[in-house]
This record gives structure tokens, sequence and C-alpha cells, in this order.
């Protein structure tokens, strides 16, 4: 044996790395490069030779009134759902682990569901619970009485987004619920008995006990919703509403990919994907500068 | 197992089963296995002793309502007429996705029939990229041996136009398949047994809202999410009020459009279908294809815009009772003027980078000819854009579709057209810019000035944009 033990292990974990490392280059890396790289050209995606126009397709998007509508429509929602979805996860999250309900594993199963469901099946789902004479929402309101309150909510300007927010809720609120049930369970019990002993109420312990031992949980969950929004909206923005009504729906996805496929304008459509890159990338770095505190 | 265990082991497998739920769909591309007849002689001559240096076809097709059994079919036929040649045939729903890398990697199939309104956006890429072969010689050679060229056989007015002369030089680049024609539908039954008449103008159009009202439906519906649907009562409408300059004007991008009086007349009705009480039915800004139309043969409105497709893609769709379908075309503005309609044809291409063209361009002459026209009525249900073909095709297709296309042969006035392309690297896109902004007419969220000053603008950038190409060329 002329190689010593290390560097006979060494070979070996550089050969298990290796098949991940190389697919990893080639359906990431290099698909990467090549939308940085095709940002700056001019170019239909279908036959012709590129042609190299600099940051012209940069200086074109933010005079495009419908980009930045669908950067509009896009933020709010980065906003708005992160925010609830977390929400609502933690607060089930808390009832559930805390609670002595027999029925537990149920809710969680139950609330667990959306999260593996297919995002068009939601999409088409959640059309036809907001359909204006047959979907649940209308019909529930005409059988409550408040007929009145009944729209078309998908074909509104003003209700369209908040509608589809809730669809990405539904969506992704069960499956933050469980991460954060999982680390509840991480958390001694001690810490609540303790606080009961002092009188602490039970929102009081949530503030005080559950958020701070979970922060590092949700401090992830936290750029990992945003990130979801961008990804999951495009299918469900594409199959609820197209965009519309127009165009009050469209996001930066759903734009990207009418230019670069409906329009045959590639470059354009790989500098939106460059500035979403760069915007996500910023996002996850100031939402973790926020977020961090000192080690405890 | 224990109660709790067993609940458990239940809940788990219905989640899993669930998922499998998502894995429905077909995958893209089959290839047929043709089956090559006379192997032995190598350099094989075909009939009438046509001889090809290669004798191998790629053909790419859009599989949609219309099947691939037509196609599969032809090039058997083909293989059987042309001994020696072999024909690969790569079908899906999602044909341009399917195609793209072949075409981005320099590799395209030799022939493509590109349908559907997901695949149609490849063609004009191609269109701008000049990347598709001139096929004029085709169509002006003799269909037969000795006969007429084959462009007399065509439909009138389609090789001329736009959808299969892009580039306004009176040369052709996309062969017609497939016709269809678009206008409003209502249901017959319903007109025959109330005896009510069928309007004739856009006045007796929308005086019909209180006999719509009288039976428990609203005037008219359309296809909310897919506001593009209503260029099947527009640019008839433009034709009626302001002829072909008007729509020249409208499809050649010229700003000078949506000062005139032609637009004012033609968005006027928009307008008061909006505005009007039980004009519009409730809820169809929110409706895709499918829910609209479905609600349309629930009764829930009189008149709807379609296509020859509707009956067919409609099949298994829940109906009122007795329920017939019966087409209208668009109505006229005066009672002098006659019925219109909108025609499209679907589009087949051969690449310029195709490494057979001769053989694609043989291909393509053999699906004009008459035993192919039948065979795409048979399988297909479809007519092809070719004279008499409705009545070749009259056993296979529907009552309904039959009597469309004998109106159109009859009477009715049609009309077709499609957008100028837009510059390379604009990001407009003309369809798009002239139609999804209805959605907000029809949502009383804007009006009709405010409209064509938007419309003004941007038909204007757009030719800016196009003479600064120009300029660069």
């Amino acid at each position: 044996m002329n190689m010593s033990m290390k560097t006979r292990r060494g070979l070996f974990i550089a050969a298990c790395l290796l098949p991940g490392l190389a697919l990893f280059l080639l359906f990431k890396v290099y698909p990467t490069i090549q939308i940085f790289h095709k940002s700056l050209y001019l170019w239909t995606g279908v036959g012709d030779e590129p042609k190299f126009i600099g940051l012209k397709n940069f200086v074109d998007m933010f005079q495009d009134d419908v980009f930045l509508l669908a950067l509009r429509n896009t933020g709010f929602l980065m906003l708005i759902v992160p925010v609830l979805t977390l929400l609502i996860a933690l607060v089930n999250a808390s009832m559930l682990t805390q609670s002595k309900l027999k029925e537990r594993g149920f809710y969680r199963t139950v609330f667990f569901f959306p999260s593996i469901l297919s995002f068009v099946v939601i999409a088409i789902l959640w059309s036809f619970i907001y359909h204006p004479t047959m979907g649940f929402v209308n019909s529930g309101l005409e059988l409550l009485g408040l007929g009145d309150w009944a729209m078309a909510w998908l074909g509104d300007q003003r209700t369209v987004l908040w509608a589809l927010a809730v669809t990405l809720i539904w969506q992704a609120a069960g499956y933050y619920m469980v991460m954060y049930m999982a680390g509840i369970d991480g958390i001694s019990p001690d810490l609540y008995e303790a606080a009961s002993l002092d009188g602490a109420s039970k929102i009081q312990q949530f503030f005080k006990i559950t958020i701070p031992m979970l922060w590092e949980i949700i401090r992830v969950t936290i750029i990992f919703s945003i990130n979801g929004v961008l990804t999951i909206s495009f299918v469900i923005v594409s199959v609820m509403t197209a965009g519309g009504p127009d165009r009050h729906s469209e996001v930066v996805m759903t734009y990207l990919y009418g230019q670069a496929f409906t329009n045959s304008n590639f470059g354009y459509a790989m500098a939106i994907g460059v500035f979403i890159f760069i915007i996500s990338l910023l996002l996850a770095l100031i939402s973790n500068k926020l977020t961090e505190r000192g080690s405890h | 197992m224990k109660p709790k265990k067993w609940l458990t082991t239940v809940a788990a497998s219905v989640v899993a089963v669930s998922v499998l739920a998502g894995c429905g769909s077909n995958n893209g591309s089959n290839e047929a296995s043709p089956s090559a007849s006379n192997p032995s002689s190598p350099s094989a001559s075909s009939e009438g002793g046509k001889q090809f240096e290669n004798m191998e076809l790629n053909v790419a097709v859009f599989q949609g309502g219309y099947g691939r059994e037509y196609w599969d079919q032809i090039a058997e036929e083909f293989m059987k007429d042309y001994p020696g040649t072999k024909i690969n045939i790569t079908a899906s729903p999602k044909i341009a996705e399917l195609v793209r890398p072949k075409i981005v990697a320099g590799n395209p199939p030799d022939f493509m029939y590109i349908a559907g309104s997901d695949n149609t956006p490849i063609l004009s890429g191609l269109i701008k990229d000049n990347a598709l072969t001139d096929l004029t010689d085709v169509f002006n050679e003799p269909a037969e041996e000795g006969g007429a060229p084959l462009k007399d056989k065509i439909l009138p007015g389609v090789l001329e136009s736009r959808s299969s002369s892009p580039y306004g030089d009176g040369k052709v680049y996309l062969a017609p398949y497939n016709f269809g024609v678009m206008g409003l539908w209502y249901n017959k039954t319903l007109f025959d047994e109330k005896g009510i008449s069928v309007p004739k103008t856009w006045d007796e159009w929308f005086a019909l809202s209180a006999t719509a009202k009288e039976n428990d439906r609203a005037l008219f519906t359309y296809q909310g999410l897919y506001p593009g649907y209503l260029e099947e009562i527009i640019v008839p409408s433009i034709y009626s009020v302001g002829g072909q300059e008007a729509l020249d004007q409208f499809y050649n991008l010229d700003p000078e459009f949506w000062k005139s009086d032609t637009f004012k007349q033609v968005w006027g009705i928009l307008e008061k279908i909006a505005n009007e009480d039980n004009a519009l039915m409730k809820g169809t800004i929110a409706l895709n294809h499918t829910q609209s139309q479905t609600s349309f043969m629930q009764g829930d409105a009189m008149f709807i815009p379609n296509g020859t497709w509707f009956e067919d893609e409609m099949k298994d769709a829940p109906r009122e009772e007795g329920f017939q379908f019966g087409f209208l075309g668009a109505p006229a503005f005066s009672a002098d003027k006659p019925a219109m309609a909108m025609t499209n044809v679907e589009q087949m291409v051969i690449p310029a980078k195709a490494k057979n063209p001769e053989l694609a361009k043989e291909f393509l002459k053999y699906l004009y000819t008459d035993n192919s026209v039948k065979l795409n009525a048979e399988k297909s249900k479809a007519v092809l854009a070719v004279k008499g073909a409705a009545d070749i095709a009259k056993e296979y297709i529907s009552e309904s579709m039959y009597n469309v296309y004998k109106a159109v042969d009859e009477g009715i006035v049609t009309v077709n057209g499609a957008f100028q392309s837009v510059a390379k690297g604009s990001k407009y896109n003309p369809s798009d810019e002239v139609f999804k902004p209805i959605s907000s007419i029809m949502n009383k969220q804007m009006t009709v000035e405010e409209y064509g000053d938007k419309m003004y603008q941007i038909y204007t950038n757009i030719q800016n944009e196009l003479k600064e190409n120009g300029a660069q060329e």
C-alpha cells in the first residue's frame, strides 16, 4: 500500500462528492453563468446569433411600466405572504404542541397536507373556490346573507393580489408549522413549567419562551418563505389569473416567462432573471443581518 | 395493529397516494415506428420517378384536440407512395418546448406543424429571425402532373394574408393547415323555441338584452381571463366600420388608428357591454375559458365568442337541456352590411436550417392531395384550408360545424389578419397590449378614452423602435 490511510480517505470522499458536484456545476452553476452572460445580449432564444448590447436590457427594464407593475405586485406578495404564513404557522405549532388534544396527529396531517399538493392542483382548486357564482367563497357569502360582498375575486384589480396571497399562505403554513413543531419539541418543558409557576400566561410564554428559543429556525424559514413566494407565485398566477386583470397580478416570474417564450425577447428576460437573483440574494442577506443576535 | 397506529398508517398512505395523483400527465414525444417498404433497392425511386438525396424526414407536430392519428396515417401513406423514405414523427401538446432546444442547437426538424396558443409564439420568433424556408415555389408548382398550380386549390385570400406571408412581400413562409371560423355562438334551441330572431346588427343585438333577462340569463359572456377571445367580435367589427383600410391600420401598428372613428365605434360596443344592465354576465372577468364556456352552455348567458373547435372541446361538458350550437359570426353596424366572421388558419413550416428541405417540400405538397384532405377530415374531424374541404369533411364533422363552414362558403364575409412583427428585442407584444387592458374597461376601471390614449402611446413607441431597428440594419 503506497497510499496512506489519510490519502485514501481523502480520495474516497472526493469520489463521493464528485458526481454531486458535477451535476451541481452542470445544472446550477453553468446555467446561472449563461443567464448573466445572455442578459447583455439581444437574442430571440430561437435561431439567430445573439447580439451584444451591453446594459441596454437593464436600462429598458426600469423604464418598462409593466415590469415595474410586476415588481410592485411581487413585492406585495413577498411582504404579506411570509409574514402571515409564519405567524399562522407559529401560532398553530404552539397550540398543537402545548395542548393535550387527542386529535393532534390528525390536525397536523390536515394542516400539512396542502404543502405536498402539486402547485397546479392547488391553483385549479382555488380557481374554483373563488369562482364568481359556483365557488365556496361567494356561495358561502350568499348563504350567510352577505351576497352583496360577493365579487369576482380574481377579476378585480383591488382583490386579486389578496386572493392569491390567501392561496399561497394556505399552501405553505402547514409546512412551516411542522418545522416549528419539531423545534418546539426540542424546548425543554421545564421552562414552560417554571414560567407557569411564576404566573406567566400562555401568551406571555409564547412570546418570552417559544419565539426566542425558536429564533434560529425562524430566521431560516423567513428566507425560505420569501424565496418560496417567488417560485410558487409563477404557477399560481399563470393558472389562476394569467397575470390579469390587465396585468394587475403579473409577477416578475410570469413576466420573465412571457418575454422569453411569447415575445422571443430572451436577452431581456435574462436581464430580469439577473435582477431577481440579485434581489433574492440581497433580501436573504438583509433578513439574515436584521434577525441576527449575539450567540446565547 | 392498534387502532391509533392503524389510523396513522391509513393517513400516511392517503397522503402518499395523493402525491401520485399529480403524476397523470402524458410525457412528450412518441416516435412513430415507420414501416419503410421496399428496403431492398438502395437508391429507391419513388412515384413519379423522383429521387431524393436524403430519404429521412423528421416531422414535429402539435398534438391537441385534433389528435395525431392523421399525421401517423398520412406519413404511412407517404412512405408507401414514396418507397424508401422514412418519416419520424414527434407529437406533443407542448411541441414548442420539445422543438426549441433542437432549433437553438441548429438542428431543427425538417417539417413542423405548430398550433395551440402556448406553441405558436415560437413561430413569431422564427419569423423575426428569418429562419423559415421560402415555400412560394411549392404553391406555384402544379398540384398534380400538368395540372393547375397548388395555390389555386387553397382558399382564396389565405396565401396572401399575413398568417402565410408575414413579411408582406408576397412570399409564402407558413403553409396553411386547418382553418377555423370564429364569432358569436348562441343556443339554437332557445332561439327556435322562443321565436327569437338572430340579430343582424349590433343595435338588434343589444335589444336582446331584455329578452335574455326574461330567459334568466345575461346577454353576453366571454373568456374573462383571456380577453384575446374578444378579437373574434372586434376584428370583424373594425372591418365592418372602416373596411380593409382600418383593419390594415390596426394590424400594421399605425398609431392613428387609436384616434379614428372606427376605434371609437368598435370599442364603444365594449363599453356598452360593460355598462349596460344585464349585458355582461356577472363574474365573467374572473372566468377562464372552460368556466365561461360551461356557463354559456348551461344557459347563464345568451352569447359567447368562440371558434369551430367549440363543440369538440366541450363535448363532455354539462349543458342545459336541448342545447344546440348556433353560430352567428359578428353583427354588422348597419342593416345594409353583411354579417361577418373571423377566420384563422393553422400553420406548417419548414425551418431554414432543416437538413432535408426537398423531401419536406414534397411531403407538404402531399398533404394537399384530395386523399389527404379526406383523411384529415376523418381522423382530425377538421377542415383543411382548401376549396371544397367542408363538403369532403361533411360526414365526419358535426352538423353545427358543417353549417358554420357552409355559411362561410355562402355569404358570411370573412376577415383574417395578424399583427405586424415588432422590432427584435421589443418588449411589446401587440396582441397582449391591445387585448389585456380590455379587462379594465369591462371592470369599469378604465374608460375607452384613456385606453385609446394609452394604445396611441404604445403604437408610437413600437413604430419608433421599428425605425431605430431599420436604421441599425
